[in-house]
């Protein structure tokens, strides 16, 4: 152990701060600037309060929703409920097509320009197609999801299974692998690097997806979605800058807890990843 | 046909042709060359002689346009572990740690996951990397990523090892320490071995039959026999001998590719 300290902590002018420290700092640094900066500006009257509340207004109202109303848990549940079924289904779904593509160079020709075609209509243009077909209820919104994320993840895992060294596969085929080991332990493993980014991409795609799916569908009464949506016949600005704080964090938390975890455990384990 | 006992694999009028149309390239032509049992055999060449294609013939990664390849009688014609293979670039699995790379091969050829641990340990300490059977393989110097592709051919015992090239990416005295402990490694198994490689001072020093190939389209230039006992001296008089051997036979040829491109489309 060379000058422990100096390893543990960051410099600030001739201070030392402790590394936890400095990076809880770093982390709140942004929000503690601009909220006491949005906080003045309303609370010198510069800005209309109905129309842009100030963070203490906003913290107020999630307590109300959360504690007094017990209305956001509600939303919360039925938007993550619906957010996991329809990207769990668009992965299962997007690997399946994927490797089907990526393997049959047939198949790949036949559906090249069909899969750019899809990946290329914005998800929210299938939604009113959805309520017509399927009604104006949970399926429309999981399917919305579904369509969100499933052609981005067909694409990548395309890319990432063409991706794999073939010298990989030569020294797996040298060894006797059998095409069944050949996919699960080289081509599966090996399009992880690809796969993998578009796993929390795609996430992002699916939340736009469910966002505009809770809105226009006219049976669903939960989900954050809605409420930010609802939230404009009172004139609430409150509630809708909530609803985007939560869907906002709750970004972050899945992503950082799940996605960026698994990365960690795959790609970065095994000095795959590519830094971009 | 007749098989000699002596002969493992029997190369018989190959020919590889790459490309389509106008874009042909003819990396080997009509190519005869036997390789004997239980040797050492290296082959050398001008870059872009068709030694790496061959090995990959060898390798049955891909297929002759003409002629036959035979092993034991019987031809090659899809990769199997009767072979092991030693890549230039490593090609090790970077999601397997080394003692997972060494025990793949031995887990598609019968072995339960007891036994061919403890093989794969056995040839994670042939090849000196003792202490690092779970590390991951971005983790180790290029030489030890070599060490672990050997182990890994090797581990389940195939019965010819092909190695491309397999010390081309290290430096200088990384690369004298490999073929010190690939001559020793060899002494132990005395398994046939064929070994391609650009570099006339590898080829003296590990070899019992240096096969010199000519510019493209490869054929064999000319076969040298060295009979000196292993560990060879690096400045011993019949090395050097040998190196001598060889050099002037590839220098010809060296000139020869270099003329070639000199005049090509470049």
């Amino acid at each position: 152990m060379i000058f422990p300290d100096k390893i543990n902590s960051n410099r600030v002018g001739t201070l030392r701060v402790p590394t936890k420290l400095f990076a809880a700092v770093q982390f709140l640094f942004p929000f503690l600037v601009l909220g006491s900066l949005w906080e003045v500006l309303i609370r010198l009257g510069l800005v209309n309060a109905t129309l842009l509340p100030a963070p203490s207004m906003l913290m107020q109202e999630l307590y109300e929703l959360f504690f007094r109303k017990q209305a956001l848990q509600h939303h919360l549940y039925h938007s993550l409920y619906r957010l996991l079924l329809g990207y769990l289904l668009a992965v299962m779904v997007g690997v399946m097509m994927g490797t089907v593509l990526a393997l049959s160079k047939v198949v790949r020709q036949m559906f090249s320009v069909t899969l750019s075609l899809l990946i290329s209509i914005p998800t929210i243009a299938w939604i009113p197609v959805l309520l017509i077909t399927l009604g104006l209820g949970d399926k429309t919104v999981i399917t919305a999801i579904f369509l969100g994320g499933v052609f981005e993840i067909t694409y990548s895992t395309v890319a990432g299974m063409r991706s794999v060294d073939r010298q990989l596969t030569n020294a797996a085929r040298i060894m006797g692998a059998t095409r069944w080991d050949l996919f699960f332990k080289v081509l599966l493993p090996g399009s992880l690097v690809s796969i993998m980014p578009s796993l929390r991409l795609s996430v992002g795609y699916c939340w736009r997806a469910l966002v505009g799916g809770e809105m226009l569908s006219a049976m669903i009464k939960w989900g954050l979605g809605k409420m930010i949506y609802e939230a404009r016949f009172w004139n609430d600005v409150k509630v809708m800058l909530v609803g985007l704080a939560a869907i906002g964090i709750l970004g972050v938390v899945l992503d950082r807890l799940f996605l960026k975890t698994l990365e960690q455990a795959t790609l970065e384990k095994w000095g795959m990843l590519v830094e971009r | 046909m007749i098989v000699n006992s002596d002969v493992k694999i029997a190369i018989n009028n190959v020919t590889k042709v790459f490309g389509a149309n106008s874009n042909l390239v003819v990396a080997l032509e009509d190519f005869s060359l036997n390789i004997p049992n239980n040797k050492f055999t290296t082959i050398v060449g001008p870059s872009g002689c068709g030694k790496s294609t061959l090995l990959y013939l060898l390798g049955g990664f891909d297929k002759p346009t003409a002629g036959e390849i035979l092993m034991d009688g019987k031809p090659i014609a899809v990769p199997g572990p009767d072979r092991g293979f030693v890549f230039q670039d490593f090609a090790l699995f970077p999601w397997k740690t080394v003692i997972g790379n060494v025990m793949f091969g031995l887990l598609h050829n019968g072995y339960n996951k007891k036994e061919a641990k403890e093989i794969a340990m056995d040839y994670i300490s042939l090849v000196n990397l003792n202490g690092f059977e779970h590390a991951y393989p971005h983790t180790l110097s290029g030489g030890m990523k070599q060490r672990v592709g050997i182990a890994r051919a090797l581990a389940y015992r195939p019965e010819v090892l092909l190695m491309d090239e397999p010390f081309g990416s290290l430096d200088a005295q990384n690369r004298k320490n490999m073929q010190r402990e690939l001559v020793k490694v060899w002494e132990k198994l005395k398994k046939t071995v064929v070994f391609v490689t650009h570099s006339v001072i590898e080829a003296a020093y590990l070899s019992d039959i240096i096969v010199v190939m000519t510019a493209r389209p490869g054929k064999v230039k000319g076969i040298i026999e060295a009979n000196i006992p292993r560990p060879r001296d690096y400045i011993g008089d019949d090395y050097l001998a040998v190196r001598k051997q060889v050099l002037l036979l590839l220098e010809e040829e060296v000139q020869k590719e270099i003329s070639q491109n000199r005049h090509g489309p470049l």
